[in-house]
């Protein structure tokens, strides 16, 4: 009777395979975070009274008048843009359009490093004040401090605000017209009662992209010294030396984010924002005058010169002054690593974030999807900290290969993980998976669970039916993901520093150790090169989603 | 049904999702080299001289992966598998880190013992001080007499209210001199100090010690801490700005009176690899290292004072003055570290 038994295992292996493949998917990603729980559970050596008494609140209420700051600039500018530019017609909309996106591409660091030395007081902005105004020093006049709270907040909306843009924009394209005539005919508002009602599915997810970006960010807090819980890990980390109670405030963090989130998914759930009914081009744009034609262009132009064209004159200019072809020639192979592992890194992001979200979101398992959402969260780990939850995860792996019989059979040498790229590669999977993950979930929330039964009703299998149906219907989603991923990895900094193979450089590790000491003269080049760089695929994106 | 679910390569999709999974099995991985592999807290731009002066003369091939944070946490993971051999820091606390975590080995060199002497290496032979820097007093030469400051414990007197620039406390370079304090004065005396310090900042502390010469130069602050060789790259800077910013300063060595206990030094050193599989060749970048030609070359590098006793500083370094150092063996500065970190959050440095 044993052939009872293995059909029985084979047919539940078989019914399950998805799932099965799914769920170690997600449990390997959720190994370095696993790792720093672990790595949270030593001693803290009493140290949280300390950082109680003296720290901690100054920590939380930094980063979360940081966050809703960003967020509520990042919104304004997002929101703000993607309206005008889906419902006002005016010259050159085309090129506003484009270059609404541009900033995606600057890190926000970068941008931080070029705005100190144009705002501060040694910079040219105050200068130019003092010199027309006749003042001759900092007590005789106010300006804003660029380095503080306010100016983190300026620099990291002015970066972030695309991630809104994009996404609200391609979800008030898809407003259905039927709506918005209804709401015409009763006299309401087609932006407050309509559009952005319709849109919250593509709000909430760029805007949680934004928090989790604002919480791990440390180049940007730590070049403006701005005590936030990033921040406070290291000097708990490096300060004191004590990694335990660093992955402590790490982990809390981190649960502070997902409870963040779990609220807002809590809040629509119950609500079903795909439309049905068949998609109408968009007809309406509002004729205006002139005037107002130039007013909305300078009201678009507004972002974009802080968050792109302002930093790169700032850079240019630098550039200027200590152009050097020898720097050139030897950021060639420099750019050739940075091409080699975001698009290594993007393609395996955007096929398991693919991967994912058919297996749950599209089938519509909301428990598996709950499992595999908090597996896509190690973005909002400051990257350091997820690099040594990797660390140790790769360490573990290398005992166990070299431990154990059946691989050491494989090779004669012995064979290591650490210090390769594939661990870098791994690093970045567990990092930009979310990017890759929501751009997925936000094309599935559009397409009507229907068209999946209906094919199921055909008799078609699950993987034929994604295959076919759903992926084909996302795929513009699915590609705008991986050039997410694509900019984020280019401009990716600790993570790569940390786990990078021997005398492996990238753009971002390249022009750090310049800018880390200020050294602004020398970055500025390989930071302009970072922010080109990324402005192929930010370009692509933008095609990809007006198609 | 059941069975197309398992006709995995049906498509060029699932082909990606088994590309990857295939690619992660087959990727990179590394076997045992024989050359020297170096974790670097000291930025490449600074390293690479004497890594290719060391290989030219001994044809050993050098390797470095350079990360300001993380790589003790590195070798750690890694344990007996690492492949580092050796290690470089620039600051005596993150040394002690290693030290602490147990991931140096002994290093027994007789030449290197007697290149560099013991108050700048550890007791129990795990690292060796292999360069030095001094944190100095700067101030401007047109606002301030340079003679109204002689220690750094002055620095916190009332009447230099709104004249002090610094970079955060937490900063290593900071805490080390905030840990210097309290092995002199005591937890209860170097708090005061700090609380009096931090009453007389002109600004939130911020930048790094270049930013605080730029401070002077612009006059928002008159008196500044950095380490020395700041206002070496500063005054022999590409940029002719910078050079302006330094020609602004007089410096000052603190507590240079006879019975004083000399200024605060700090070091770049470091450590052998308690796993390395090249240890012999590793020692040799060491004494490399503390060898005449390399110490005279930090100096030329980076305005840094040699270990060395039998080596005189650049001619550079000497025209800035000569000093006494205080010689508090270096390791205590590790030890107080955390002391040091718990005063800068009281007072919020």
């Amino acid at each position: 009777m044993w052939w009872v038994g293995k059909i029985v295992v084979l047919n539940y292996f078989r019914t399950n395979v998805w799932n099965l493949t799914t769920v170690i998917i997600s449990l390997l990603l959720l190994w370095p975070i696993a790792s720093l729980i672990v790595l949270s559970f030593g001693d803290s050596q009493g140290l949280w009274k300390h950082l109680v008494e003296h720290v901690m609140f100054k920590y939380v209420t930094t980063t979360l008048t940081l966050m809703v700051g960003v967020l509520a600039l990042a919104l304004l500018f997002g929101i703000t843009t993607a309206w005008i530019v889906t419902n006002y017609d005016f010259p050159l909309k085309k090129y506003v359009d484009l270059i609404l996106i541009l900033p995606a591409a600057c890190p926000g660091y970068l941008v931080a490093y070029a705005y100190t030395d144009f705002f501060e007081y040694a910079g040219p902005i105050q200068g130019i004040l003092r010199n027309v105004m006749g003042w001759s020093n900092a007590s005789e006049y106010y300006f804003p401090e660029i380095r503080s709270v306010a100016g983190a907040i300026f620099v990291l909306a002015s970066v972030l605000y695309p991630y809104i843009y994009l996404l609200v924009r391609t979800a008030f394209s898809l407003t259905p017209t039927s709506l918005l005539e209804v709401s015409s005919i009763y006299g309401r508002s087609k932006f407050w009662n309509v559009s952005l009602p319709i849109a919250r599915p593509a709000i909430a997810a760029s805007s949680a992209l934004v928090c989790m970006e604002v919480v791990s960010d440390f180049g940007t807090v730590e070049y403006f010294s701005l005590e936030t819980l990033t921040l406070g890990i290291f000097n708990v980390w490096i300060g004191m030396n004590n990694i335990t109670a660093a992955s402590q405030i790490a982990i809390f963090t981190f649960l502070f984010i997902i409870l963040l989130l779990l609220v807002e998914t809590r809040s629509r759930s119950e609500k079903r924002f795909h439309d049905t009914s068949r998609h109408q081009s968009r007809l309406y744009t509002k004729e205006i005058s002139m005037a107002k034609r130039l007013g909305l262009i300078l009201l678009c132009s507004i972002p974009v010169l802080c968050g792109f064209f302002i930093p790169i004159s700032i850079l240019i200019s630098n550039i200027n002054q200590f152009f050097n072809f020898k720097d050139l020639t030897t950021i060639i192979p420099i750019l050739l690593n940075t091409m080699l592992v975001a698009s290594l890194g993007s393609i395996i992001i955007v096929s398991i974030a693919t991967f994912l979200a058919c297996t749950t979101a599209a089938k519509g398992n909301k428990k598996l999807q709950s499992f595999v959402n908090l597996s896509t969260m190690g973005y909002a780990f400051p990257g350091t900290m997820l690099a040594i939850g990797v660390l140790i995860m790769a360490g573990v792996v290398d005992r166990s290969l070299n431990n154990n019989y059946f691989f050491s059979y494989l090779s004669t040498k012995p064979i290591f993980v650490s210090g390769t790229l594939s661990v870098l590669l791994f690093a970045y999977l567990v990092r930009f998976l979310a990017v890759g993950y929501s751009a997925n979930l936000s094309g599935l929330s559009k397409i009507s669970a229907n068209l999946n039964w209906a094919s199921r009703t055909l008799s078609t299998s699950f993987s034929n039916t994604i295959t076919h149906v759903s992926i084909p219907l996302i795929k513009k989603s699915i590609i705008a993901g991986g050039l997410l991923a694509f900019v984020d990895i280019t401009k990716e900094l600790p993570m790569t520093l940390l786990l990078r193979p021997f005398n492996f450089e990238t753009l971002a590790t390249h022009t750090y150790q310049f800018a880390h000491d200020e050294l602004m003269a020398k970055a500025a080049l390989p930071a302009l090169i970072i922010i080109l760089f990324g402005l192929i695929p930010v370009i692509f994106l933008n095609n990809i989603l007006k198609k | 049904m059941v069975a197309q679910d398992f006709k995995i390569i049906n498509n060029k999709y699932n082909f990606c999702v088994v590309f990857c999974m295939v690619f992660f099995l087959i990727l990179p991985v590394r076997t045992i080299a024989s050359e020297l592999n170096i974790y670097s807290h000291r930025q490449p731009f600074l390293i690479n001289p004497f890594l290719e002066a060391f290989t030219k003369k001994t044809g050993i091939k050098t390797n470095v992966v350079y990360s300001t944070k993380g790589l003790a946490q590195r070798l750690k993971a890694e344990g007996q598998n690492t492949p580092a051999d050796v290690i470089l820091t620039v600051d005596i606390g993150r040394l002690q880190v290693y030290a602490d975590l147990k991931l140096l080995a002994e290093i027994n060199s007789d030449k290197l013992y007697k290149n560099i002497p013991s108050h700048l290496r550890s007791s129990d032979k795990t690292w060796v001080g292999l360069s030095k820097r001094s944190r100095i007093i700067v101030v401007s030469k047109s606002r301030i007499k340079p003679a109204s400051i002689s220690r750094i414990e002055d620095l916190a007197n009332p009447i230099w209210k709104n004249k002090i620039c610094t970079r955060p406390g937490s900063h290593v370079y900071n805490r080390a001199l905030m840990a210097s304090m309290i092995a002199a004065k005591g937890i209860d005396e170097a708090t005061k100090w700090a609380k009096g310090l931090v009453k007389n900042l002109a600004r939130r502390p911020q930048g790094n010690d270049r930013a605080q010469v730029k401070a002077i130069y612009e006059g928002q602050c008159d008196i500044a801490i950095i380490n020395n060789y700041y206002y070496g790259k500063l005054k022999y800077s590409d940029d002719p700005k910078q050079r302006k910013w330094a020609e602004e300063l007089s410096l000052i060595f603190p507590n240079q009176d006879k019975d004083d206990r000399g200024a605060h030094i700090n070091i770049s050193g470091g450590g052998i690899a308690k796993y390395s599989k090249n240890k012999k060749n590793a020692v040799k970048l060491l004494e490399f290292l503390s060898e005449e030609a390399s110490q005279k070359l930090y100096g030329t590098i980076n305005f840094e004072y040699p270990v060395n006793p039998k080596v005189k500083p650049t001619k550079i370094l000497q025209d800035w003055g000569t000093f006494r150092e205080d010689k508090l063996p270096i390791q205590r500065i590790a030890e107080f570290s955390l002391d040091a970190q718990k005063i800068i959050d009281v007072v919020g440095w």
